[in-house]
C-alpha cells in the first residue's frame, strides 16, 4: 500500500488508497443507440449525439407517435463466438456482446479470466420480454399448443447473466440477474463492488441490458409518459421518455489486481447507496431519494460538496425530473452540474444506469461532462446547470450516478477519479 | 483450505458475527405458513393434485397449488384489486415471515433489506398486457393499473410497500438457483453494512401461461413432473442481532458457493467442487453432513446432482430430502423451498446442505447450514 503523501491525505477518503479493498473499473463494454464500443460511445457523448429514430422492433400502427432509441447497427455475430446466437434473445445478445467488449477492453485474456473467481451480475427491466411479445402474438393466432420451443426456453431473465458465463466459458463464477427494473444497472454494479471489497471474487462483470419491447412501450404510452419526438430532461417543454435499448458491462477488480497486471484504470468505485421508498408503485418520493444519495455519500466517504457532477436518472418526465431535482436540492446546498444522458440514449431501462456509469467512468478518465441535449429552456422547477447541448471540459474528482425504479427502488453510485500516486 | 479446526456442528451459531437464519416460512401447496409446511414435508405427504376448472385447459392436469389461494382471500379486498398472483404470494410470504420473526423485526424499516427471487415476474401478467395491446381497438387500450405487474421488481417492491420495508429492495433471478443467489445477495449486502437484517426468499406463481411456457421449454414432454407454486423466505441476521432482539438462531449460514459448467458432462464435477469448496471454507468434515436438500429434478441432472454430492461427501451417510417430489417444480422458488425443507426436517446440531444444478444456465450452487443445537 502506498503511504499517504501528507496528513491531509489521511483524511481525504477520495485520495486515500487501499489496494486490496479499493475497487476500480478497468474495462467497458457498451451497446447503445449512439454507438457500439467505447470509442464510438465516447465520441457520441462528446458530440451530443442523439439515438432517436422511429421504432421498428414491433408494429407501431395505432400509436399516434412511436419514436425510440433502438440499436440499429448491431450484428451479434461480430461479438458472439461460442454460443448459438439463435438460442439467446436480443437482450442477452446485448449483454454477451457488451461483456465480450468489456473483457477485451480490460486487456483480460480468456484463459486469465477463467482462472479467476468471478461474479457476473446483470440488471434488467424486461429480460427477454420482447420474446414474450412475439409468443403472445403467436398464441393469439395459433393457440398456446404450438409455441416456439427455442423462445420458450430463452425468455427468462436469468439468461442475461448465464449467457455471458457460457460465452466466456467461466466455471468459478457466481452468475445472477438482478431485475430491479430501471435502477438495475446500478444494483448490479454495486453488487460487484461489495463482492470485490469483501474479498469474495477477483473480477466482477457487472452492468445491465434490455431490448425494446411492445409491452413496455405500451405501458409507458398508456401512462402518458412517452415523448412524441425527443427526450428533453429538465426542459420546460419536456414531454416524457423515449424507450431505448442496449447494454453496458463494466469490468471491476481490486486496485491491487489492476496494478499487478498493469491495467488501464478508468475510475474508482467509491461506494453506493440503496433504499426503497415503500410508498407508491410508480411515483418517486423526494425525501427517500435524498436519503439514498446520503447513504451513497456516506458509503463512499465523501461530502456532497465534493461531487463534481451528477448523472441524473433524468428520464424527462414531469414527475421524475421535478422530484429528482428537489431531492438533489435537499442534499446539496449548491448542486453541481446535473446532466441526463437519456437525452441522447433514451431510457434503456435496466441498461440505463449501467450505461450512465460507463459514461461517468469515461468522463472521469477523459475530463469532461456529457451534455443534456435537446435543451431549449430550463424548467424553473428544475433550475440547475444541466450542461445544455454541449459537452464541457472539466477536471473531475467525484461523480454521482442516480437511478430510480418503479416501486421506489433507488440506487445511487459514486465514482472517483483514479490518480497514479508516485 | 485454511488451518481452521473442523467445527463441531452447531457451535458457530454462538459466534457473534456469524450470519444466522432466525426465522423461516413458506406459502406452499400445504397451505399458508410454516406450520402447514413443516407438517407436510416432515410427513413426506405429496401436495400436488388435479387442477380445477379455472386452470384448464392447459398442458398439465396436475400441479401443486396453494390451496384456495387468491390475492383478496389472503390479503383482503383493500389494495388487491389489481394485484396479480405472483405479487400476492410474495406479499403473503413476507407477512408470514414477519409473523414468525415477530412484528418488531421491521421496527426500524430503513435497516431492513428485502431480497426476493423471481423467474421472470408473472409471465401471465406480462403476456396478458401485450395481448390487450394486440387485441384492443387501439394498441394502448390497456389497463394502466396492470402495468406495474409486468415489471419484474413488482413482487419485491409491492411487498415493501405493503409491509413498510425501506432498506435495500432487490429482485434476483437465476433459474432453480434463484433462492441460493438471493441468500448470497442478502449475506453480502449485510456484510457490507447495507442493512441490519434481511428478509430473503423467492416466489413463483402457477398460471396457465407459465404452464404452457414450461411445457414448450421442456420440449413438449409432460412427463417431467408437476409444476408447483408458492413462496419461501428466511430472516437473515447476525447471531448477536438475533439474540439482542430476543430471536433464537435456527441455523448458521456457514458457506454459499456457486459455479458453472461448460458441457453437461461437467455438471457433476462442478457441483462436487462447489460442495467441497463450501465444506472447506467452513472447516467442516464431509462426513458430518446429515441432510442434503437437493433440486432433485427427477431426470438426468437430478441423478448427476445426487452422484456429485455423494462423491463430495464421501458416501451415503446423509439423509436426502426432496421437496420437489412433494410440492412440484416451483422454478425460481425451488432452492428457497429446499432451504425451508432442510430447516423443517433437520435435527438439532445437524449440518445441512442445500444444492442445485440448473441445466438451463449450466450453473451449480450450494449452501451449507449448521442447525442450532436446540
Amino acid at each position: 500500500m502506498t503511504p499517504p503523501a501528507s496528513d491531509e491525505d489521511l483524511e481525504d477518503t477520495v485520495n486515500a488508497v487501499d489496494e486490496q479493498h479499493d475497487v476500480v473499473i478497468t474495462g467497458l463494454g457498451v451497446v447503445t443507440s449512439i454507438g457500439i464500443g467505447v470509442a464510438d460511445f465516447l465520441a457520441g457523448l462528446l458530440t451530443g449525439r442523439s439515438g432517436v429514430k422511429p421504432i421498428t422492433a414491433f408494429d407501431v400502427s395505432g400509436f399516434a407517435y412511436a419514436n425510440g432509441c433502438e440499436v440499429t447497427d448491431f450484428d451479434p455475430a461480430e461479438w458472439i463466438e461460442r454460443i448459438d446466437i439463435a438460442e439467446v434473445g436480443r437482450a442477452s445478445q446485448f449483454s454477451v456482446a457488451a461483456a465480450r467488449m468489456a473483457v477485451a477492453d480490460a486487456g483480460l485474456a480468456s484463459d486469465e479470466l477463467r482462472g479467476r473467481r468471478t461474479l457476473v451480475s446483470v440488471g434488467t427491466t424486461d429480460g427477454e420480454s420482447h420474446d414474450l411479445d412475439t409468443l403472445t402474438g403467436h398464441q393469439l393466432r395459433h393457440g398456446p399448443e404450438s409455441l416456439d420451443t427455442t423462445m420458450a426456453r430463452r425468455y427468462p431473465a436469468s439468461r442475461l447473466a448465464t449467457s455471458v458465463v457460457r460465452e466466456l466459458g467461466l466455471t468459478d463464477v457466481e452468475a445472477v440477474t438482478i431485475p430491479t427494473a430501471c435502477a438495475a444497472g446500478n444494483y448490479a454494479i454495486g453488487y460487484g463492488f461489495d463482492a470485490i471489497r469483501g474479498g469474495d471474487v477477483d473480477v466482477a462483470l457487472c452492468g445491465g441490458a434490455d431490448a425494446v419491447c411492445r409491452k413496455t412501450f405500451t405501458g409507458f404510452y398508456r401512462l402518458g409518459t412517452i415523448a412524441p419526438q425527443v427526450c428533453q430532461p429538465f426542459d420546460r417543454d419536456r414531454k416524457g421518455i423515449l424507450t431505448g435499448e442496449g447494454a453496458g458491462i463494466l469490468v471491476m477488480e481490486s486496485l491491487a489486481s489492476a496494478r499487478a497486471r498493469g491495467a488501464r484504470i478508468y475510475a474508482r468505485v467509491l461506494g453506493y447507496g440503496l433504499n426503497c421508498d415503500a410508498h407508491h408503485p410508480v411515483a418517486p418520493d423526494q425525501d427517500s431519494l435524498a436519503r439514498c444519495m446520503e447513504l451513497a455519500h456516506r458509503n463512499a466517504g465523501i461530502k456532497p460538496e465534493e461531487v463534481d457532477f451528477i448523472s441524473a436518472h433524468g428520464t424527462g418526465t414531469k414527475a421524475n425530473d421535478t422530484t429528482e431535482v428537489g431531492a438533489i436540492r435537499q442534499v446539496f446546498d449548491a448542486p453541481p452540474p446535473t446532466v441526463s444522458i437519456k437525452s441522447m440514449l433514451g431510457h434503456s431501462m435496466g441498461a440505463a444506469s449501467a450505461l450512465a456509469s460507463a459514461a461517468c467512468a469515461l468522463a472521469l478518465h477523459e475530463s469532461f461532462i456529457p451534455p443534456t441535449v435537446n435543451h431549449n429552456e430550463t424548467d424553473p422547477e428544475c433550475a440547475l446547470d444541466c450542461v445544455p447541448n454541449q459537452a464541457r471540459e472539466a477536471e473531475l474528482n467525484v461523480v454521482q450516478n442516480n437511478a430510480l425504479a418503479f416501486a421506489g427502488n433507488n440506487a445511487v453510485l459514486v465514482l472517483g477519479r483514479y490518480r497514479e500516486l508516485v | 483450505m485454511t488451518t481452521a479446526e473442523p467445527s463441531t456442528p452447531g457451535t458457530l451459531v454462538r459466534s457473534a458475527g456469524q450470519l444466522v437464519i432466525s426465522a423461516y416460512t413458506a406459502v406452499s401447496p400445504y397451505g399458508v405458513g410454516r406450520a402447514a409446511f413443516d407438517d407436510g414435508v416432515r410427513a413426506g405427504r405429496p401436495a400436488t393434485g388435479a387442477l380445477g376448472e379455472a386452470w384448464l385447459p392447459g398442458p398439465y392436469a396436475v400441479a401443486g397449488l396453494i390451496p384456495g389461494f387468491t390475492a383478496a382471500g389472503a390479503l383482503g379486498n383493500k389494495g388487491t384489486r389489481s394485484m396479480d398472483r405472483a405479487t400476492a404470494i410474495a406479499v403473503t410470504t413476507v407477512r408470514e415471515l414477519i409473523i414468525e420473526a415477530g412484528a418488531a423485526v421491521t421496527g426500524q424499516p430503513e435497516q431492513v433489506g428485502l431480497v426476493l427471487g423471481t423467474g421472470h415476474g408473472s409471465v401471465q401478467s406480462i403476456m396478458d398486457f401485450t395481448r390487450d395491446s394486440l387485441t384492443g381497438e387501439k394498441p394502448y387500450h390497456v389497463d394502466p393499473a396492470q402495468f406495474p405487474n409486468t415489471v419484474m421488481n413488482r413482487a419485491a417492491g409491492q411487498s415493501a410497500i405493503w409491509h413498510g420495508i425501506r432498506g435495500p429492495n432487490t429482485t434476483i433471478s437465476g433459474g432453480w438457483l434463484t433462492g441460493l443467489l438471493a441468500l448470497s445477495y442478502a449475506a453480502r449486502i449485510y456484510r457490507a453494512g447495507r442493512c441490519a437484517r434481511a428478509l430473503c426468499g423467492s416466489v413463483e406463481e402457477y398460471s396457465r401461461q407459465r404452464a404452457w411456457l414450461e411445457f414448450h421449454a421442456r420440449g413438449g414432454v409432460s412427463g417431467t413432473g408437476a409444476l408447483g407454486e408458492g413462496g419461501a423466505a428466511v430472516l437473515l441476521e447476525s447471531a448477536r442481532g438475533a439474540t439482542e432482539a430476543g430471536r433464537t438462531p435456527l441455523a448458521a449460514v456457514l458457506a454459499i458457493r456457486f459455479g458453472a459448467f461448460g458441457a453437461p458432462a461437467d455438471a457433476g464435477t462442478a457441483l462436487a467442487g462447489c460442495v467441497r469448496g463450501a465444506l472447506a471454507s467452513a472447516g467442516a468434515a464431509p462426513e458430518s453432513v446429515r441432510i442434503v436438500s437437493g433440486v432433485d429434478d427427477g431426470g438426468e441432472f437430478g441423478a448427476v446432482e445426487r452422484a456429485a454430492v455423494r462423491d463430495a461427501l464421501g458416501g451415503d451417510g446423509a439423509r436426502w430430502v426432496s421437496c420437489r417430489r412433494l410440492i412440484g417444480d416451483t422454478s425460481a422458488a425451488a432452492t428457497s423451498f429446499q432451504l425451508a425443507t432442510a430447516l423443517a426436517v433437520a435435527e438439532p446440531g445437524d449440518l445441512a446442505l442445500v444444492t442445485g444444478v440448473d441445466p438451463d444456465g449450466a450453473t451449480v450452487g450450494c449452501a451449507l447450514l449448521s442447525v442450532a443445537r436446540s
